[in-house]
């Protein structure tokens, strides 16, 4: 353990980890449910292929195992700050669009973003943790959708819950690195494994 | 002049001696033995609707100088048919393997190509010493939405054909089975079965990618099996099981996230602990020594009060050896 990890920080860090991990399997679990709902009341496939869309973070990473434990949290953050904007604007447009006839669909994505919100927050408490504090907020939201059409729209929610899906994984791989007792999350990682 | 000749199973075979005239005197052998002048079409070897008996070596020799003029080895087999090909990663994160084999062997050397193909990116599959048909790819990427395309192409001297298969990183996770799995009996515990198992070897970080575990048991008395999943540790105890019975027991693992099942590990077998049988002795010798005693004495009903055809469970089986115990201690008292 490096010198300015107290053990009562190792001790919270670790605890917030398993709590992040617990959050992130619940959070990954509903949206799925999500997308099943999702595709179903937006007549969509789920074989409908969706490019990279803009504003909306890719979970593939390369070299993942050599990440540090600050990398791991900050490229969180901004995903999950960028899936609550995100997520925030597609229950608006669903609102607009179906109204009270799509009630169930309303409440399931604030679910999720309840829960996006949540982890965030725990997010934020974890770079709290390794003394670096969370980033501001500033920066570009989701870009504007009224050049959007509604087709477009509906495929665009279905990237963002695709990735999210993912996020969700990664970020519970992500907090079991953090929470291995290696020395130092914040620094250099452990050998990446030879092949 | 030596070489080789594939032809297809059925097809008409017509072989030229070489830069012989049609109409010169020779003589052809197949593997040594001459062949009979009927398949012959002028110095032409004329096989018809040939099958695999027939691949072998086939010379020509001039007629009377016996020289060697041509020879060739005839290779009979059959164009490949739709090769089957699976993909799977059982070392997750680190990459996964593709493993091919055709469903008819074409009896003459084929070649494998296989392509790999993510999203607009070639990766490169390195073919596995053994086995041959194998080959295994790290991932670059983890996380990724973006499908794969694997392409596997058989190609041999009498045609090609090929298949492929689409996946995402998530769907073809599937550990290898637990292994060193071993179910003990727990000492004074008719009831229980303690097993353990280890992480299959392959699976390279179970910290960070841990495991659940399916057990499934049953006696092998009985066709139904007992399912408990089990989302960490690698042991659990079964506390219902039947005294006395023989149990078939076996482990499956599964990422905790994604993918599917493992095949079912290695089967195990283990009794309960069962109480060694000593009052029999007991019981024998006492009625052997009171046989001429009181009439009043009643001979421990052991085998009256417990019917050994009941699947009893520990706490009956208890009552049965106490009851045993204490009236062999009556007859004791009678002597």
């Amino acid at each position: 353990m490096a010198a300015a990890d107290s053990p009562s920080a190792a001790l919270r860090r670790r605890d917030l980890c398993s709590r992040g991990i617990r959050l992130a399997g619940k959070m990954r679990s509903d949206v799925v449910d999500l997308l099943e709902t999702y595709m179903e009341r937006q007549g969509l496939d789920a074989s409908a292929s969706v490019a990279a869309v803009e504003g909306v973070p890719v979970a593939a990473v390369e070299r993942w195992d050599e990440q540090t434990g600050t990398q791991r949290l900050l490229e969180n953050l901004a995903a999950y700050r960028a899936f609550r904007a995100l997520l925030a604007q597609m229950l608006e447009e669903q609102q607009e669009q179906l109204g009270e006839a799509d009630a169930a669909l309303g409440r399931a994505l604030a679910a999720v973003l309840l829960q996006v919100s949540a982890f965030a927050y725990h997010l934020e408490e974890l770079l709290r943790l390794e003394s670096r504090g969370p980033p501001s907020e500033e920066g570009a939201g989701p870009p504007p959708p009224s050049h959007l059409g509604l087709f477009e729209r509906k495929l665009r929610g279905l990237g963002v819950l695709r990735e999210l899906a993912q996020w969700a994984v990664r970020s519970a791989r992500d907090l079991r690195q953090l929470a291995k007792p290696s020395p130092g999350s914040s620094s250099a990682p452990s050998p990446a494994e030879s092949p | 002049d030596s070489h080789i000749q594939y032809e297809r199973v059925g097809a008409d075979v017509t072989m030229k001696c070489g830069s012989m005239d049609w109409d010169a005197a020779v003589t052809w052998t197949a593997n040594g033995t001459d062949i009979d002048e009927s398949h012959l079409n002028g110095s032409y070897l004329i096989l018809k609707n040939v099958d695999l008996t027939q691949s072998g070596q086939y010379s020509c020799y001039e007629g009377s100088s016996w020289h060697l003029k041509y020879q060739t080895y005839l290779r009979v087999g059959i164009p490949p048919k739709e090769p089957v090909l699976m993909c799977r990663s059982n070392n997750y994160p680190k990459g996964f393997y593709c493993s091919w084999h055709l469903p008819t062997p074409t009896y003459i050397p084929n070649s494998f190509n296989i392509s790999v193909i993510h999203g607009t990116k070639e990766m490169v599959c390195e073919k596995d010493a053994f086995p041959k048909n194998r080959c295994h790819i790290r991932y670059v990427h983890l996380f990724s939405t973006v499908k794969y395309k694997v392409t596997l192409t058989v190609t041999n001297a009498l045609g090609k054909n090929s298949t492929s298969l689409t996946f995402d990183e998530f769907a073809i996770v599937k550990p290898d089975p637990p292994e060193s799995v071993v179910a003990k009996p727990v000492p004074n515990n008719p009831r229980r079965l303690e097993v353990s198992w280890q992480n299959p070897s392959s699976w390279p970080d179970p910290e960070s990618f841990p495991l659940k575990f399916f057990l499934r048991y049953r006696p092998l008395i009985l066709d139904q099996w007992q399912h408990v999943e089990l989302s960490d540790g690698t042991s659990h105890t079964i506390t219902d099981a039947y005294a006395g019975k023989e149990y078939i027991i076996q482990v499956a693992a599964k990422d905790n996230d994604i993918g599917t099942w493992s095949d079912w590990s290695v089967a195990v077998h283990a009794t309960p602990w069962t109480e060694e049988p000593k009052h029999l002795t007991t019981e024998a010798q006492i009625t052997e020594t009171t046989s001429t005693s009181t009439s009043s004495f009643m001979p421990p009903p052991t085998t009256k009060i417990c019917d050994k055809g009941a699947v009893v469970g520990s706490g009956a089986v208890a009552v049965c050896w106490t009851a045993g115990l204490v009236l062999a201690a009556y007859g004791v008292l009678f002597i």
